[in-house]
């Protein structure tokens, strides 16, 4: 057994702990926000870890370069969508009103969306009075 | 409730009889009669590596050629449906930055994986009809994530209709050299490629229809997004 195989196992071990670490923070977490930071993180870290190791062992157990090359672009590829992904995700959970845990102390998103319609409301205000005095004079 | 029980009941009796039936057939074992001729024929007679792409393209071209006029016939289909004079589209609200910019750095990646799968469909598994979903999907992210944009109409169809045309023209230049339609011209009658099977140029004209399938499945996908994310504009026909 050669040293590329004994990592590359060592990787894929490593992987499916964090694949069993994140399905069990999808049973353990109260709300989505939390089981989407848990699935989507460690997930994409076990994916990277299993798939890249399956790479490498490759190259130990059958002496073969072409297996690495694919895993790499693979493992590039989810690296750049998975986040997106969660991203689209919990931003649409948001939007359609999904309530954070019951917990949770601060919700800065909505306060700076009340923020920004006192600024709309102010800049009316202001449109406003300045056409009042453009008539008046 | 008594229709569901039964329903549950008669998909059951369904099953068992299908199960039944099933029965009779043994697992994993040799019973091969037509495919054990493609498997020892299949190199010397399409120069193709991948058997299931020849069967097919080659043994079975018109079996594919069915399947894309049924694409062609449901892209035609969900067009003449909703068809109206004047649409635009109903989503008003454009994608976080983060979604624009993603799709603005992943779109050529996923459009040259789909062209990767269509033209190595002779040597590694896939072909024209996933290379064209791929590429289909690459275009059905940027309807998602862009609010404005709209793929070019004027290339697009002409684009879908040429390629169902490359390949019966391909097959009827078969039928004038060899005889049959779909006559594999470029590697019975041509013999290119005779020597590096296995790799990217040979396997006769599989790599070609491949190519055009793949052209034609992503545009007509396309254009299946295309007419059912659009609505028609309010006070329009």
């Amino acid at each position: 057994m050669s040293i590329a195989s004994i990592v590359g196992q060592a990787l894929v071990l490593f992987g499916t702990f964090f694949y069993v670490l994140s399905s069990l923070g999808l049973i353990r977490m109260p709300d989505v926000y939390n089981r989407m930071q848990t699935a989507t993180k460690s997930a994409t870290l076990g994916s990277l870890g299993v798939i890249i190791g399956v790479g490498i062992w490759a190259i130990g157990e059958v002496n073969s370069y072409s297996w690495i090359s694919k895993t790499l672009i693979i493992a590039v590829f989810l690296l750049l969508t998975n986040p997106i992904a969660a991203h689209a995700l919990i931003r649409a959970a948001y939007k359609s009103g999904v309530p954070l845990w019951e917990g949770s102390i601060i919700d800065k998103y909505k306060e700076a969306e009340a923020s920004l319609e006192r600024v709309e409301q102010i800049k009316e205000a202001l449109g406003e009075s300045a056409k009042e005095v453009e008539k008046n004079e | 409730m008594v229709k569901r029980v039964l329903a549950i009941v008669f998909i059951l009796i369904i099953g068992l009889w299908m199960a039944k039936a099933l029965d009779q057939v043994p697992f994993g074992e040799d019973r091969m009669l037509v495919g054990k001729y493609y498997l020892d024929h299949v190199k010397e007679e399409t120069g193709a590596v991948n058997a299931v792409t020849a069967v097919v393209v080659n043994y079975r071209g018109f079996d594919t050629l069915g399947e894309v006029t049924v694409l062609f016939i449901a892209s035609t289909g969900v067009a003449a449906l909703l068809w109206k004079k004047r649409k635009e589209r109903s989503a008003k609200t454009e994608g976080s930055v983060v979604l624009t910019t993603g799709a603005r750095i992943l779109l050529p990646f996923i459009m040259l994986f789909g062209a990767y799968i269509f033209i190595h469909g002779h040597l590694t598994p896939g072909g024209g009809f996933p290379g064209g979903a791929t590429i289909a999907t690459a275009f059905l992210f940027l309807y998602l994530t862009f609010t404005l944009y709209e793929v070019d109409h004027k290339i697009f169809e002409p684009l879908e209709g040429l390629a169902g045309i490359g390949y019966v023209t391909v097959g009827l230049i078969g039928l004038a050299v060899g005889g049959y339609f779909l006559f594999d011209w470029i590697w019975q009658t041509w013999g290119v490629g005779k020597e590096n099977i296995g790799r990217l140029i040979s396997a006769g004209f599989i790599p070609i229809i491949y190519t055009l399938i793949g052209i034609k499945v992503g545009t007509e996908l396309t254009g299946i997004i295309d007419n059912m994310i659009k609505e028609p504009e309010e006070g329009g026909q």
